[in-house]
C-alpha cells in the first residue's frame, strides 16, 4: 500500500523550475530516501508535500487523501523534522517536546509516556531542563528530531537530519531512525549524504535540477554506474609509461594519478588487486596503502550527471 | 490545542527579555522621564492673572451687559485678569508700557486690541467672543419669547410685563450658560496628565510588538517553529487567539504596573474617573494585539520590516491623534476626519479627553465601541488570512 502518491508535482520560483514533473510513491513501512546535491529540489518536494508550498501543478495525496493545509486528519498522521532546527529558545528541552507534542496528542497522560519515549530514542534524558541555547549542535539536532517525532506519526519526514553534526550524534540519530522504521512508521529521508542512504533507505531516489536522475536499491543503482570495483594506491613519483601500461589492464575503464595517489577505476571486479600488485613488484615500483572499494552512489551520481553529488 | 499553546506563548513570551523589556521597563521608565521634565515645566507654565483695560465708548444696554460679563473674570475662583476702565488713549499709552497685555473696545461689536500674539492675548480674544456669542444666543431667544408672548390668547397688552417676563427667563437661562472656565478633575487637565495619556496610549499600542512576535512564531514563512506548527493538526483560529489572548494578558499586566507605579511612586492623580482610564486602556491594548497580528498575518516580509511598520504606524497614529501636539488633533478632525476615525491611537486619546471636556459620557463610549470593532475586524481578517495559507516560498 502506498502512503504517499505524487503525480507531475510542478514548483516554479520565478521562473525556475525547483521540481520538474516529478512523480513517485513512497510505499508503507519503507524508508525512502530522497538522495541528491543542495538545490536539487528535495526540500521543495517535502515543503509540497506538506502543503506548506504554492505549486503549478501536479497532485499529491498521503494515506489516499488529497493534501491540502486543512486536511487536519492527514497531519495527525504525520511528522516532520526539518533541516532548521525548529524549538523555542525560552523553552527547556521537555517543554519543546511537550509543546510540539501538544499540537497532536490532547491527553497530557498519553504526552508525557511518548515524551519518554521521544527522550528515550534520542538519548537526551539527562538534559530535559536545558535551555536549547545550552546544548551542543548534535544534541540539538536530536531534540529537533524528539519534537518532531514524539506523537509517534505514522509517516516522517526527515530534511537533512544530520546536517553539521558530528560523528557520534550522526549515528545516534541515525540508529534512532532505524528504530523508528522498525516500530512501523514510514519514512522519507533526504540527505546529500550518500553514506546515510545507503545505511538507511530501502529505496532511492536520486534527484538533480528538480528532476529524477534514477530510482531503486543501492544495488540496482550502482549497477547503473556501469562499473565493479575501484583500486586506489598511493606510489610515490610513477613514471608516465607505468600509468600507460597499467591502463591497457583488462577491464579498466578509468585511470588517474594525482598526489601520488593512483586510482583505477574497473568495469568487472575480478583479480584486478592481484594483476596490478604483481605488476607493481616486478618493475620494483614502491607502493605504501592500497584498498578495494565497490562503486558508491557519488560513482553513480557522477555517471549520470559528469558531476560529483557534493558539487 | 487551544490553552495548551496559550500556556506555551505565555510562558515564551514571559521569557523573551527585550520583548518584556519594552512592555514593562520602557513605560514606566518614560513615566519617570515625564515625571521629571514636566513637573518644573508646569509650575513654570501655570498661568498669572494679567492685565486689560476697558474702554467704554457708548453707554448702552448692550455695553452694560458686555461689562457685567468682563466683570465674571475678574473675580472670584475663575479670575482671569484684573480690569481697568480707562479711555481709549490711556489704554493705548498703558499697552505700550506693556501694563496691560491688551484692551477692549465696548460697542455693539466689541473689538479687542493687542500688541503681538501669546498665550494671554489669545485667552483675552477667545473670552471676548464667547461673550459677545452669549450675548447674542439671549437677545435671538428674548426675541422669540416676545413674539411668542405676543400671539398668546392670553396676552392682555401689557408689553412692558411681557418684557419684564421674559428678561426674568433669559436670565434664568443665561446663569446655567454662563461663559466660564470649567474643571471637571480634582486637578486639571495639565501638560502632565496630557503626557501620562500619551504614555498609556503608546503603552496601549505597544502591544502590538506581543502578537507580532507570538503570531510571528506560527508562520511557516517567518520561522522554522512556524513551519513546525503548520504542518501540524493545529486549526488557525485557535493559534490567532490564544497567541492573542496570552500577548493581551502580558500586555495587562504591563499596563497594570505602569498604573501602580504612575498611581503609588509617582502620584499621578487620574481624577475621580479612573475606572473609565482603566476602560480605555484595557480595550486601547485590545486594539494594539489586533494591530500587530494583523500586521504580522497580512504582510509577507521579514520580521524587521514587520516590526518597522508597525512602529511607523503607531508613531504616525499618535502623531496625528495628537500626541506630540494637541494641534495635529484638531487639524485632522477638521480637514480629514477619516483618518482619526480610523486611527486606534485617536480613540483612546480621545476617550481620554473626552472625560475632561464633556459633560456626557457619549463621545467615551463612542470611542470604546470604536475600538472594540477594530479590534474584531483586524483578528477576524487575520485568521480569514491565515486560514488556507499556502506560501509560494519559504
Amino acid at each position: 500500500m502506498n502512503c504517499i502518491e505524487i503525480k507531475n508535482l510542478t514548483k516554479k520560483y520565478k521562473d525556475v523550475k525547483a521540481v520538474d514533473n516529478l512523480s513517485f510513491e513512497v510505499k508503507e513501512g519503507e524508508i525512502l530516501g530522497l538522495l541528491g546535491p543542495n538545490g536539487s529540489g528535495k526540500s521543495t518536494t517535502i515543503n509540497c508535500i506538506l502543503s506548506l508550498l504554492n505549486y503549478e501543478k501536479g497532485e499529491i495525496k498521503i494515506f489516499n487523501t488529497l493534501m491540502s493545509p486543512t486536511a487536519y486528519e492527514v497531519k495527525k498522521q504525520i511528522g516532520v523534522v526539518f533541516q532548521d532546527v525548529a524549538v523555542f529558545d525560552n523553552l527547556t528541552v521537555y517543554e519543546n517536546i511537550d509543546y510540539f507534542c501538544g499540537l497532536y496528542i490532547n491527553s497530557k497522560e498519553k504526552r508525557k509516556e511518548y515524551i519518554k519515549d521521544a527522550l528515550d530514542l534520542v538519548e537526551l534524558n539527562e538534559f530535559t531542563n536545558y535551555y536549547p541555547k545550552q546544548l551542543s549542535g548534535g544534541l540539538l539536532r536530536r531534540l529537533n528530531i524528539a519534537c518532531g517525532i514524539a506523537h509517534k506519526p505514522k509517516l516522517i519526514f526527515l530534511d537533512e537530519p544530520t546536517v553539521a553534526v558530528d560523528p557520534q550524534s550522526r549515528n545516534s540519530i541515525l540508529e534512532g531512525i532505524k528504530k523508528l522504521r522498525d516500530l512501523g512508521s514510514t519514512i522519507v529521508y533526504t540527505t546529500h549524504y550518500m553514506e546515510e542512504v545507503e545505511i538507511l533507505c530501502d529505496r532511492i531516489i536520486i534527484l538533480d535540477n528538480g528532476k529524477i536522475l534514477a530510482t531503486g536499491d543501492k544495488d540496482e543503482l550502482k549497477k547503473l554506474a556501469k562499473i565493479e570495483e575501484k583500486v586506489t594506491i598511493e606510489i610515490m613519483d610513477l613514471k608516465k609509461s607505468h600509468i600507460k601500461e597499467i591502463e591497457h589492464f583488462p577491464n579498466v575503464e578509468n585511470i588517474s594519478y594525482e598526489n601520488n595517489t593512483l586510482q583505477i577505476v574497473y568495469k568487472k571486479g575480478k583479480n584486478n588487486v592481484v594483476e596490478l600488485l604483481e605488476y607493481l613488484n616486478q618493475n620494483k615500483i614502491k607502493y605504501n596503502k592500497i584498498f578495494s572499494e565497490r562503486p558508491s552512489l557519488n560513482d553513480v551520481f557522477l555517471y549520470l550527471t559528469g558531476k560529483e553529488l557534493r558539487d | 490545542m487551544f490553552w495548551h499553546n496559550f500556556k506555551y506563548t505565555l510562558k515564551n513570551l514571559l521569557k523573551n527579555k527585550p520583548l518584556i523589556f519594552w512592555t514593562f521597563a520602557f513605560p514606566l521608565i518614560l513615566g519617570n522621564l515625564f515625571f521629571l521634565a514636566f513637573q518644573d515645566i508646569e509650575k513654570k507654565e501655570q498661568l498669572e492673572i494679567f492685565n486689560i483695560a476697558i474702554v467704554e465708548k457708548e453707554k448702552t444696554d448692550h455695553t452694560q451687559i458686555l461689562k457685567n460679563a468682563y466683570m465674571t473674570f475678574s473675580e472670584g475662583e475663575s479670575e482671569l485678569f484684573h480690569i481697568e476702565y480707562v479711555s481709549q488713549e490711556k489704554a493705548e499709552d498703558l499697552l505700550s508700557d506693556k501694563e496691560i497685555i491688551g484692551y477692549v473696545i465696548l460697542s455693539e461689536n466689541p473689538k479687542v486690541v493687542v500688541s503681538k500674539n501669546g498665550i494671554e492675548e489669545t485667552i483675552l480674544k477667545t473670552v471676548t467672543e464667547s461673550i459677545v456669542e452669549e450675548i447674542s444666543l439671549a437677545t435671538t431667544i428674548q426675541k422669540e419669547k416676545i413674539i411668542d408672548g405676543l400671539s398668546k390668547p392670553e396676552f392682555d397688552g401689557n408689553i412692558e410685563f411681557l418684557k419684564i417676563q421674559v428678561q426674568k427667563e433669559v436670565e434664568e437661562i443665561l446663569k446655567n450658560t454662563t461663559v466660564s472656565l470649567k474643571d471637571n478633575s480634582p486637578t486639571n487637565l495639565s501638560y502632565t496628565m496630557v503626557e501620562f495619556y500619551t504614555l498609556i496610549a503608546m503603552t496601549c499600542l505597544y502591544g502590538g510588538m506581543l502578537t507580532m512576535t507570538s503570531i510571528n512564531n506560527n508562520l511557516a514563512n517567518m520561522c522554522s517553529t512556524g513551519k513546525r506548527i503548520a504542518v501540524a493538526p493545529t486549526k488557525k483560529r485557535n493559534v490567532i487567539f490564544s497567541s492573542v489572548l496570552a500577548s493581551f494578558l502580558v500586555q495587562l499586566l504591563g499596563l497594570a504596573l505602569l498604573f501602580i507605579y504612575t498611581i503609588f511612586v509617582l502620584n499621578v492623580d487620574y481624577g475621580n474617573k479612573i475606572f473609565f482610564i482603566f476602560l480605555l486602556s484595557i480595550l486601547g491594548s485590545l486594539a494594539g494585539v489586533a494591530l500587530g497580528c494583523i500586521i504580522a498575518t497580512l504582510l509577507k516580509t521579514n520580521e524587521n520590516t514587520k516590526i518597522g511598520i508597525l512602529l511607523a504606524v503607531t508613531m504616525s497614529g499618535s502623531f496625528f491623534s495628537g500626541m506630540m501636539g494637541i494641534t495635529m488633533k484638531y487639524q485632522i478632525d477638521k480637514n480629514i476626519p477619516i483618518i482619526n476615525y480610523l486611527n486606534p491611537a485617536n480613540m483612546i486619546t480621545d476617550g481620554l479627553y473626552s472625560l475632561y471636556y464633556y459633560q456626557t459620557n457619549t463621545k467615551f463610549y463612542f470611542n470604546v465601541i470604536s475600538l472594540l470593532i477594530f479590534s474584531a475586524l483586524l483578528i477576524i481578517l487575520s485568521i480569514e488570512e491565515l486560514r488556507r495559507q499556502k506560501y509560494d516560498s519559504i
